[in-house]
């Protein structure tokens, strides 16, 4: 189902939490939308789930309109959504499986289908005959398994997940994230992927809105934004990337006046050779690596340019010329 | 001796009556107001039919009828006792007041019981769909049952403790045996055996409490 928000807004008092957001979330892909700590995320997620009405603003899952409904029609629409969050929110007076049959269970379903489906979502989820398990005795990636099971038992078309993986380690939220990318193409899914950590970007989304104080400031396909990222605060949250990722080697501390990033097939191409030849310029490399993101590799280098500022100059317009993105350090 | 037996006998059966009888009609009074202030309260705290005016409004009757000393109310509501029994003293007609005075304190109990229940819990069962009456039914009141559990275990013990106090004015029971016999005529055995029963009562209750409450919180 593809989501389209147009003009929202949400004050809380005098802050604007969500400050004139349009977006179009096409149908059946993984959506992300970063933004830092209280940049409006979850609000966002809150109007466009419905769990929350906004104060202007449109938001139309396909053509139909949802942000004014009555309560009964609410109620109806909501159980064609499926929601996962930071801290799983199971039923702790529930055990596996009864977690997973509730949302069925609220909209009168059979109990042989019920037992049926339920035995099928963990299969999917991949958590056969643990069904009787406790709440409690399961590892926080086996709750938010238990979590998406319960998400999709009414066959949703729409997959929110709000901070999903944030409270999982990286190896639990790697697995976390291709099972959500598996369910997506079974399922042909909208995932609306809400996080603060560009891993999960980089791992699972097909395009990404970046939020910051209730506005979107950038908004593309995850490998554009990757590869030429405009706003600061995406800039911030790649640099934040590439210092904890050990695919990017450092072998100086120092220096690294210039970040080159390139995309795709340009990764294979010999352009620093061909443009230190062309202009004399001298690259002094500090840092490199290669991330691999959704559908394309990205290279990073970190660099100083020589010998002196003139020929830097020429160098970074010529690298341009060949779509290698620059940025300068101030 | 004898004597002494049958009336403690029959004093302490008088008074698991007016506990037990008390109990059940203060929770059918006091559990739908803890409900209703909960549900009623603001959102912050995991309302989820937020209503300020209602919610304030019974908040301070409760607190109005919280704050009166057991006794007066007691008084002030015998005559309702002679309306519905038709009497205003004995057991029966002691357990309409015992039920009211503990009514206001057991939807306090409720409330505070409901309001441990994890709010985001809450709001994944709405984003589900789930009605308000689904909340109430299928989340709030399973997933706080262990503490609603140890909130009837401390009711059953308040009114153990209020229903011997309804012995001073004619209700029966325990707290009647100790004034009338130990106190007014002088016989310390009737005044210890009522204290010694009503402390293993209250032990007893509050061991089975304990259990049931730490039964349920094992199965999680
Ligand atoms: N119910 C509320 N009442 C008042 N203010 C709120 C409420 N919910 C959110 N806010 C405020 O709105 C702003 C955005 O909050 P929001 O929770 O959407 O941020 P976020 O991007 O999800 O942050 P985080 O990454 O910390 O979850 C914050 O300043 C927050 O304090
Ligand atoms: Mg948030």
């Amino acid at each position: 189902m593809e989501i389209k928000l147009r003009n929202l807004k949400r004050n809380y008092g005098s802050l604007h939490a969500v400050d004139g957001v349009s977006l179009d979330i096409p149908s059946n892909t993984v959506y992300g939308i970063i933004g830092r700590s209280g940049a409006g995320k979850s609000t966002l997620v809150r109007l466009v789930s419905m769990l929350e009405k906004p104060d202007t603003g449109e938001v139309y899952y396909d053509d139909k309109r949802v942000d004014n409904l009555s309560k009964e029609e609410l109620m109806q629409e909501r159980r064609k959504i499926g929601m996962i969050f930071q801290n799983f929110n199971l039923f702790s007076s529930r055990n596996a499986e009864d977690n997973i049959a509730y949302p069925m269970e609220i909209c009168r379903m059979d109990k042989d289908h019920i037992k049926r489906r339920t035995e099928e979502l963990l299969a999917l989820v991949g958590l056969e005959g643990r069904g009787k398990a406790p709440i409690s005795t399961l590892s926080g990636g086996q709750k938010q398994r238990v979590a998406i099971a319960r998400a999709l038992a009414v066959n949703p078309s729409i997959l929110f997940c709000d901070e999903a993986t944030s409270a999982l380690d990286p190896q639990t939220t790697r697995a976390i994230l291709a099972l959500i990318k598996e369910i997506q193409k079974k399922m042909n899914l909208t995932v609306v992927m809400i996080t603060h950590q560009m891993e999960v970007v980089r791992d699972a989304c097909d395009r990404v809105a970046v939020l910051d104080s209730g506005h979107v400031v950038e908004e593309g396909l995850v490998s554009d934004i990757f590869s030429s990222p405009k706003s600061s605060v995406t800039k911030d949250f790649l640099s934040s990337l590439t210092n904890v990722q050990e695919s990017v080697v450092r072998w100086s501390k120092e220096g690294g006046h210039y970040t080159l990033r390139f995309r795709g097939t340009k990764t294979d191409e010999p352009i620093i050779s061909t443009v230190s030849k062309a202009t004399g310029a001298i690259f002094n490399i500090r840092a490199a690596g290669v991330q691999n993101l959704e559908n394309e590799e990205l290279g990073i280098m970190i660099t100083d340019i020589g010998p002196d500022a003139e020929t830097a100059a020429r160098a970074v317009a010529l690298l341009r010329e060949n779509g290698v993105t620059v940025e300068e350090d101030a | 001796m004898q004597t002494m037996i049958n009336l403690v006998l029959q004093s302490t059966w008088q008074t698991v009556v007016m506990v037990f009888l008390s109990t059940i009609f203060s929770l059918i009074l006091g559990f739908p107001i803890g409900v209703l202030l909960h549900v009623t309260g603001s959102e912050e705290h995991g309302g989820i039919i937020p209503h300020p005016v209602f919610c304030s409004i019974i908040s301070r009757i409760v607190n109005i009828l919280r704050s009166f000393p057991f006794l007066i109310l007691m008084i002030v509501l015998m005559p309702l006792s002679r309306l519905i029994i038709g009497t205003s003293i004995g057991t029966m007609a002691t357990v309409i007041p015992l039920s009211i005075a503990a009514a206001p304190f057991v939807a306090r109990v409720i409330e505070t019981s409901l309001k441990e229940v994890d709010p985001g819990v809450v709001q994944a069962a709405k984003a589900m769909g789930s009605s308000n009456w689904q909340i109430i039914r299928k989340v709030l009141i399973p997933e706080a049952l262990p503490s609603l559990v140890s909130g009837v275990t401390l009711t059953i013990i308040n009114l153990i403790g209020y229903s011997a106090m309804a012995g001073a004015i004619g209700g029966g029971g325990l707290g009647d045996l100790a004034i009338r016999y130990g106190y007014q005529r002088f016989r310390p055995s009737y005044m210890v055996a009522a204290v010694i029963i009503i402390i293993v009562m209250v032990e007893l209750i509050q061991f089975v409490g304990d259990r049931i409450s730490a039964r349920l919180l094992a199965k999680r």
